[in-house]
């Protein structure tokens, strides 16, 4: 079975899994929107500052919400045992990472298209001129944070404490990929909206840098 | 010397550092082989 | 013990040596004087914490390619001392920065990143004491390991990138650009120095993570007999 087959297996898999229970996206997503209402309590941006503050705000939003999110990715599989039935199934190690890896952007994906139009809304951004480019921004930062998440939800799964020290090890291994996106974004919050392809590329060889990384050690990743 | 407690400071810094770091492990080593020891003896014995 | 105290001695010599030079053998600094003496351990301390961090990622690799314990003890040996050193690093800079610039700490690239780092290898220790099983914990800590390691030049680009505007702080010297000839001279001395030491006590933690393992080796074996002399056939008692 090529790769590419086995990790659309494991994708049907997991979204049918996630889609009968739909728990996961409506918790992630409310949970996201408290980070904002916090925020806004707590700092009261005024409508210029909103403008600088909203971005990283949005992503840190993405991130806490994200990374709780990833969390059962695999420790459902572990109460249940399953990882062992997955591991004996003739499918390379990656290709069931790389399935989880595709179900958890599409469920993060799913929620951030529900959160931003909210955020928009309650900070009074204009975003149908930069739609394309931000969705642009969103997929290679959600890519980025979803692969490094699966791994390292995958080596959290092992150890105590697993949902504490996911975020633990998640959110400072993700600190570039946070400015990167963040600046990125701003460029296009900003009052002439202008791309920046530098911090662009930068997404983009995070995200290489990262997948390459997770190729090379899916096997000890997944072993006994 | 201006801002002469400062230079001490971090010059004791430094060396505390390693030092502090040290006296846990070298403690922790010795209390270890005084264990294999111990263990080492009773298995001989039985 | 004769090598020891011999290697015990050597280390508290370089220190001497090192803190002599750094307070008389070094050339007054024109605007901060005295305290841009701290420099010679400052940069000592980054050294040491690269080095160490090197040596714990090529230990990562080499578990997950040999599978020898021994990789596995020199990475969280040498991940340790790569937080000690970090930590001196750190502490030598605010000490540093409250008299030259009058503020302990700022977001500036070199902070920042050295902060992340800190936090990242300290989070490898925690995800070391969360796992119980020896083997699972070795390969795991030591794809952790490697990740951290890929972040760390992504996380100085990213800020430098980012805060391109902001001087960094340790401009004097940092790249040896332009460093008097005496200062270089005395860095000889004290960089080595702080690095003898990271040295020497990493093998100490090296030491101790291989006893470890004696020692659990050793509480299996007395497992094992205890479990045979508890099972005794029946028909030795008749």
């Amino acid at each position: 079975m090529t790769t590419a087959r086995a990790a659309a297996i494991v994708l049907a898999k997991e979204l049918r899994l996630e889609f009968r229970a739909r728990e996961l996206l409506t918790t992630t997503v409310v949970f996201a929107l408290v980070i904002v209402v916090l925020f806004s309590f707590a700092f009261d941006p005024t409508a210029g500052e909103s403008r600088r503050y909203g971005p990283g705000l949005l992503w840190i939003a993405f991130l806490f919400a994200g990374s709780l999110m990833l969390n059962p990715s695999f420790a459902r599989e572990q109460s249940n045992q399953t990882l062992d039935a997955l591991r004996m199934a003739p499918v390379s190690p990656f290709a069931i990472l790389l399935g989880k890896m595709l179900a958890n952007f599409i469920f993060l994906s799913v929620a951030e298209a529900i959160l931003v139009p909210v955020f928009a809304v309650l900070y009074n951004l204009s975003l149908s001129d930069v739609a394309g480019r931000l969705i642009l921004v969103l997929v290679l930062g959600t890519l980025g944070l979803v692969i490094t998440g699966t791994v390292f939800s995958a080596v959290a799964a092992h150890a105590r404490l697993r949902e504490l020290l996911l975020p633990l090890l998640l959110l400072p291994i993700l600190a570039p990929l946070l400015i990167a996106a963040v600046e990125a974004t701003a460029s296009l919050f900003a009052e002439q909206p202008a791309l920046d392809r530098a911090w662009l590329a930068f997404l983009a060889g995070f995200d290489i840098v990262f997948l390459t990384a997770s190729w090379l050690l899916s096997d000890y990743l997944l072993e006994e | 010397m201006k801002n002469f407690h400062f230079l001490l400071s971090a010059w004791i810094a430094v060396w505390a550092v390693f030092f502090a770091y040290e006296l846990s492990v070298a403690s922790r080593l010795s209390k270890l082989s005084e264990d294999i020891e111990r263990l080492k003896r009773q298995l001989k014995q039985g | 013990m004769k090598g020891r105290a011999a290697i015990t001695v050597l280390a508290a010599a370089l220190i001497f040596f090192a803190g002599y030079a750094a307070l008389f053998v070094a050339p007054d600094e024109a605007t901060m004087h005295e305290i841009q003496r701290v420099f010679y351990f400052h940069l000592g301390s980054w050294a040491a914490m690269y080095s160490a961090l090197s040596v714990a990622f090529i230990a990562n690799v080499g578990w997950l390619v040999t599978r020898n314990p021994h990789w596995d003890w020199l990475g969280v040996a040498s991940v340790e001392l790569g937080v000690v050193s970090c930590t001196a690093g750190l502490i030598t800079g605010v000490l540093w920065g409250k008299p030259a610039w009058g503020i302990w700490w700022t977001w500036d690239p070199r902070l920042t990143t050295c902060f992340i780092l800190w936090i990242l290898y300290v989070s490898y220790l925690i995800l070391r004491g969360l796992i119980e099983e020896p083997q699972r914990r070795a390969t795991l800590s030591a794809i952790f390991g490697i990740f951290a390691f890929l972040d760390a030049p992504l996380v100085y680009a990213s800020n430098r990138l980012w805060r391109g505007q902001h001087p960094s702080p340790v401009i004097l010297g940092g790249d040896n650009s332009g460093l008097d000839p005496t200062m270089g001279k005395v860095l000889l001395i004290t960089v080595p120095a702080v690095m003898v030491v990271m040295i020497l006590v990493l093998v100490d933690r090296y030491r101790l993570e291989k006893l470890r393992y004696e020692l659990e080796e050793l509480r299996l074996v007395e497992e094992e007999r205890g479990s045979a002399a508890n099972s005794m056939p029946i028909k030795e008692l008749s």
